[in-house]
């Protein structure tokens, strides 16, 4: 997104010179939500291709899947299912299927709508966005109620990618010529908001779903969605009162926002259980050794980092990444092990003297062959805040005697050098998931480890590791819960003796809303989902239990 | 008479191999980019998209390995029949639709202050070269190159703020209110002259003291030839030579820089629009920028070069009718 850095002092400025009150006009019956930054609408409402951008909430609001994953409580939700049972030693997997389910138009809804959408999938595998059949024998539904999944390959973690699919009606779909272009305007789901009230370049109204299938909601009658093409224009919005519920960053929110109406004005920004890492190309020479990456990580004062970088949004990585709703998955041994997201520069020193990387006289670690050891940081141009973090990084590692440069590059050029290893040092993401498994699969997997010079779509540290391989290849085997959780504390050991990245805080999920018109949005006080409306389809708890005031 | 046609057509032809030689390199350029759009749009999902993911997208795309030489091919081809492809960013609707809803807006807002300003600047630039000792001449050159200085982006946000925020004169934001459904009646457009006029103004504040001064320059040296001198001698009307003799020797380099302008005017007054958050090309370019939407970048600068092609085209022709010189 745009971040104009003079655009965005301008708008603090006059936030501050000036008192908000714009007499405001606007609807009162319908929730106004930004999510999307576009200046002109399409109308998009396809919810399967994975290539589609279709208007929020289509993923979770109009179409919705099997089960719902909550982040905040970290748990499924049944949903258009109502139980599920692995059988034949993990090889069949069996939903009940929730009955008295209507489609919008009134058709009813079964278990032979959620099987033809995974077919629907198989036939065109430009639809099958999680490659599921590559795992998958077959599909079938036995009666309204049961589904059958079959597996090729026992793989677990499939049921993510099943359980999260969303479903379409068959009387649509099977009318379609070409399901790949088609732009669904006219969407007939099974969720709480379906009916398209409006739809114009600049402003699209959603109204409730009157045959949804739980009792008495959703509560609002209509969904607003005008379009905005920055973030100032969004919290500008949001103080003025024609915006109730975002999930846009604000920098210093407390005095831009909270404080102009401490009543109404509320924000969260729960921690989502992942971590923001600075990641190590451990194909480098220097960065390849273990004990070099550990020295940088006890280097780093993760706390001024949360508090230059972040606004103080967030609180500092734990060593396994996994924190808030993920650390239910922590071993119990976890605080015998070594804590090197700890800030100790004798650690630091000692490590790196101990790797052979001596100080020269002017506090300068040298590389082995005697010249002076820098090395670079990349961050992609824009993003402010890794840009600010990256910066107070470097201070840290200079105290130890490692020159860093920060280097921002656009996002294209970025990835790119991401994806083939051309970097020593960078912050980005790790992968995420409902267990630790992708987490730890994109962290040490060594299938996924490409050489230098090649496109790895994961894995961009390039770190492969066969114990952990083994680990991760039984995860995919298992669904008992206690051996799931056994692996999951091994490889919680194996990446904290290894180091395969630096974990630096964790990241929050933004999230905030205006309660002038509408209440009883989810907060600290009252968990019951994410405030944040980034992530499909968990938006979907707000949006049922907001009320009109 | 047959000369000018025949001069007409020399032109066209330059233009057509100029096109030509644009549209390879719009093919060109996109492709030198590092990165393809796929991975791109995976990686924007920050760990939340799987890897699979990422097969099936490309499939949708239909980004293929094909040999260069058959993606130019069909590149063409697709231009010729007026098939620009599928947006990536925006994907599954056609690029013309996506490009035809911002050109509208972008032809509309810069298009107007353009005319107003090169057709004010002009005016005026002729009317104080006339009076050059005047007291507008002595006071708005300077003020106008003074406004025109200004970092455009800061001028503009102290226009919006000043109008738009604090005295509330004017909408912050938008083509039009939200309030209003599009189609032909008053209500629609009132609201979208009413949303025009502050971005329109400060694009006239910001570009009407070129005009102005290259008017009045020009002027300035054709009012000191012999044929005027002459003219007055005449006895002929000063409004008339003004008008007839000098102002319309002296408008042909501002005619050349209005056809340039007109291009400037397609690629979008980009930052006009992301400060006004007004929908028009140049922000949609932004995003296709952004996503490496290539069929959608290629749309909008062949647009741009047609229209720019077009525009000088159209200059020439104006050219042949002020300037007699040319037609011989």
């Amino acid at each position: 997104m745009p971040k104009n850095i003079f655009y965005k002092i301008f708008i603090i400025g006059l936030l501050i010179m000036q008192s908000c009150d714009r007499n405001v006009s606007r609807d009162k019956e319908g929730l106004i939500i930004y999510q999307e930054q576009f200046l002109s609408w399409v109308r998009n409402f396809e919810p399967l291709n994975p290539a589609s951008i279709p208007r929020w909430p289509t993923r979770g609001g109009i179409y919705e899947p099997l089960y719902i994953y909550n982040p905040i409580k970290a748990e499924w939700v049944p949903w258009l299912a109502t139980s599920y049972q692995w059988k034949n030693n993990n090889k069949k997997l069996l939903f009940t299927i929730r009955s008295g389910v209507q489609w919008s138009d009134g058709t009813p809804f079964n278990a032979y709508d959620v099987a033809y959408t995974f077919n629907l999938t198989k036939r065109y595998p430009a639809l099958d966005t999680r490659n599921s059949w590559e795992y998958l024998k077959s599909v079938v539904a036995q009666s309204d109620t049961m589904l059958e999944v079959s597996f090729k390959r026992i793989y677990v973690p499939g049921f993510d990618a099943i359980a999260g699919t969303y479903i379409v009606p068959k009387h649509i779909w099977s009318q379609i010529d070409d399901p790949l272009k088609y732009s669904n305007p006219e969407p007939v789901g099974t969720g709480p908001y379906t009916e398209i009230l409006r739809f114009d370049s600049q402003i699209w109204e959603l109204g409730k779903n009157e045959n949804y299938w739980q009792p008495d909601k959703p509560h609002v009658d209509k969904l607003i969605f005008p379009a905005f093409s920055s973030n100032e224009q969004v919290t500008l919005a949001l103080l003025s009162g024609e915006l109730d519920w975002s999930g846009a960053f604000i920098p210093a929110i407390e005095r831009i926002f909270v404080d102009k109406d401490p009543e109404h004005h509320q924000y969260w920004f729960p921690n989502t259980g992942y971590s923001t890492f600075l990641h190590t190309n451990t194909k480098h020479p220097i960065l390849g050794d273990v004990r070099v990456r550990k020295a940088i990580s006890y280097a780093i004062n993760r706390p001024q980092v949360v508090k230059v970088g972040m606004y103080n949004y967030t609180e500092p990585a734990h060593v396994t990444s996994l924190s808030g709703p993920m650390a239910k998955w922590h071993s119990p041994d976890i605080d015998k092990k070594e804590n090197w997201t700890s800030f100790n520069i004798e650690k630091a020193n000692a490590l790196l003297d101990d790797a052979g990387y001596a100080k020269n006289k002017k506090n300068q670690r040298l590389d082995k062959d005697g010249s002076i050891l820098e090395l670079d940081i990349i961050v992609v141009s824009g993003w402010s805040d890794w840009i600010r973090s990256a910066q107070v990084i470097s201070q840290n590692l200079k105290n130890v005697g490692i020159k860093t440069k920060v280097r921002t590059y656009d996002f294209g050029a970025w990835i790119g050098r991401m994806q083939t290893g051309d970097f020593d040092m960078s912050i980005g993401w790790a992968e995420k998931g409902a267990t630790p498994y992708n987490f730890f699969k994109g962290m040490m997997f060594s299938e996924y480890v490409k050489p230098l010079g090649e496109i790895a779509d994961l894995n961009w540290h390039r770190f492969g590791l066969s114990e952990a391989d083994l680990l991760i290849k039984s995860l995919e085997r298992t669904s008992d819960q206690n051996k799931i959780q056994n692996i999951i504390q091994n490889l919680q050991h194996l990446f904290i003796e290894h180091a395969p990245g630096i974990p630096l805080f964790a990241e929050p999920a933004w999230g905030e809303c205006n309660t002038k018109y509408f209440t009883n949005f989810p907060s600290q006080n009252n968990p019951y989902g994410p405030l944040s409306n980034n992530e499909q389809p968990s938006f979907i708890f707000t949006l049922l239990n907001v009320k009109k005031r | 008479m047959s000369k000018s046609i025949l001069y007409l057509i020399r032109r066209l032809c330059f233009y057509l191999i100029a096109g030509f030689a644009a549209l390879t390199l719009n093919f060109v350029i996109p492709r030198l980019m590092p990165g393809d759009p796929a991975s791109i749009i995976f990686a924007r999902f920050r760990g939340k998209l799987k890897p699979e993911t990422i097969d099936a997208m490309r499939q949708s795309f239909g980004l293929t390995d094909e040999p260069l030489l058959m993606q130019y091919w069909s590149y063409i081809k697709g231009i010729l029949s007026g098939n620009l492809g599928t947006s990536i960013a925006y994907f599954p609707e056609p690029v013309s639709e996506i490009i035809s809803s911002g050109l509208f807006w972008t032809i509309f807002l810069a298009g107007l202050s353009l005319i107003i300003a090169f057709s004010l600047g002009t005016l005026l630039g002729v009317f104080i070269a006339w009076n050059r000792t005047g007291k507008l001449d002595t006071f708005l050159p300077p003020v106008l190159a003074f406004l025109g200085a200004f970092p455009y982006f800061w001028l503009a946000m102290l226009i919006l703020y000043i109008f738009g925020f604090s005295l509330n004169w004017f909408p912050l934001s938008h083509a039009y209110g939200n309030e209003v459904t599009p189609g032909l009646n008053l209500p629609y457009i009132f609201s979208v002259l009413y949303h025009a006029s502050l971005p329109a103004l400060t694009m006239v504040f910001v570009s009407l003291g070129g005009w102005l001064l290259s008017m009045r320059n020009t002027m300035i040296s054709t009012l000191g030839a012999d044929y005027i001198t002459f003219a007055n001698a005449k006895g002929i009307s000063s409004r008339l030579i003004m008008l007839r003799y000098a102002a319309r020797n002296a408008i042909l380099p501002n005619l050349t820089g209005f056809g340039m302008a007109l291009g400037f005017v397609l690629s979008g007054a980009l930052l006009t629009e992301i400060i006004f958050s007004y929908p028009g090309q140049g922000y949609l370019l932004l995003q296709a920028v952004k996503a490496q939407d290539f069929p959608l970048m290629q749309g909008i600068f062949m647009t741009i070069t047609f229209a720019v092609l077009a525009a000088n085209w159209l200059v020439d022709i104006a050219i042949l009718v002020f300037d007699p010189r040319t037609r011989k």
